[in-house]
């Protein structure tokens, strides 16, 4: 009884530990979302290029 | 424009499957540190992130190394892809550090060893983006940002060993004497709990990699064309 009278509780940080864990999830989802949107950006510039690609060439020809 | 490898959607999924694994074992199974309470479960994370920022910047220094040995620029979009993801989680590894310093400790930073030296880690990184930034060309640009990487890796060990050889209040988990605050015993729930994130992270680490190589090789696709179309 008295070596549990003495035991102290865990400190009270669980506000902390969402914290933490807020921020660790979201900077990874942040960085794996940022990934994705400049795939597609650097796909559509791609596609752009390509087509301008075509359409210089085909000139080049008709000329 | 080439198309994703099967062997890239089952490693997503892996890791994906890891993830939410690790994510239970540190949520449901891992007890409740005696001491600190909750907010010793940031610890495994915390260490996790960390630990692929020091893989990514060692990956980063092998990958300037082999660069300037063969200047194959493929060398210079893996170096640069690993930068990039050490940079983000090791400044995770320092935002939720400091988070579980608030909780454990009373500060949200102290200027102890540990601490002063993953910050100057991060710094000597970001200096790495503004030097490419700063070069027009591309083949000085992949040059300059090999040798940075390269030397800059040096700032690395000396932070996994600031613990071990200065007075530090951080803990320290292998090879130390246990004496920081905030320290604790790791009961074995937690020591495999600790174990998973780290295999986990490791498995986000090749996967993002990956991603991230992909999203060079096309970055460099487009600007060569853009630099064709030009001509």
């Amino acid at each position: 009884m008295f070596i549990s009278l003495l035991q102290q509780a865990p400190a009270e940080t669980t506000r902390y530990m969402i914290a933490g864990y807020t921020v660790i999830f979201s900077i990874m989802l942040l960085y794996i979302i940022s990934i994705f949107i400049r795939r597609r950006s650097l796909k559509r510039d791609l596609q752009i290029l390509d087509d301008m690609e075509m359409k210089d060439e085909s000139q080049s020809k008709s000329h | 424009m080439d198309p994703k490898p099967r062997i890239l959607t089952v490693l997503d999924i892996v890791t994906i499957v890891l993830f939410i694994i690790a994510a239970g074992l540190v949520f449901l199974y891992a007890p409740m540190e005696a001491v600190m309470g909750q907010v010793q479960r940031v610890f495994y994370f915390h260490v996790a992130n960390a630990w692929v920022g020091m893989l990514g910047f060692l990956v980063a220094a092998i990958a300037g190394v082999a660069y300037l040995r063969t200047s194959d620029r493929k060398w210079d979009i893996v170096g640069l892809a690993a930068v990039e993801i050490s940079f983000v989680f090791f400044f995770i590894a320092i935002i939720s550090g400091s988070i579980w310093a608030r909780g454990s400790w009373g500060t949200w930073w102290t200027w102890d060893p540990r601490l002063t030296t993953a910050a100057i880690v991060e710094l000597v990184y970001a200096a790495y983006f503004m030097l490419r930034q700063g070069v027009e060309d591309s083949d000085r640009r992949a040059r300059y940002g090999a040798i940075y990487a390269s030397l800059s890796f040096i700032s690395v060990p000396i932070t996994f060993i600031s613990i071990r050889i200065l007075r530090t209040i951080h803990p320290v988990l292998f090879g130390g004497d246990s004496t920081g605050t905030g320290t604790f015993d790791m009961s074995s729930k937690m020591l495999v709990t600790f174990m998973f994130a780290l295999l986990t992270f490791s498995f986000i680490f090749a996967d993002l990699l990956w991603h991230r190589i992909r999203l060079g090789k096309l970055a460099e696709k487009t600007e060569n064309l853009r630099l064709k179309l030009l001509q």
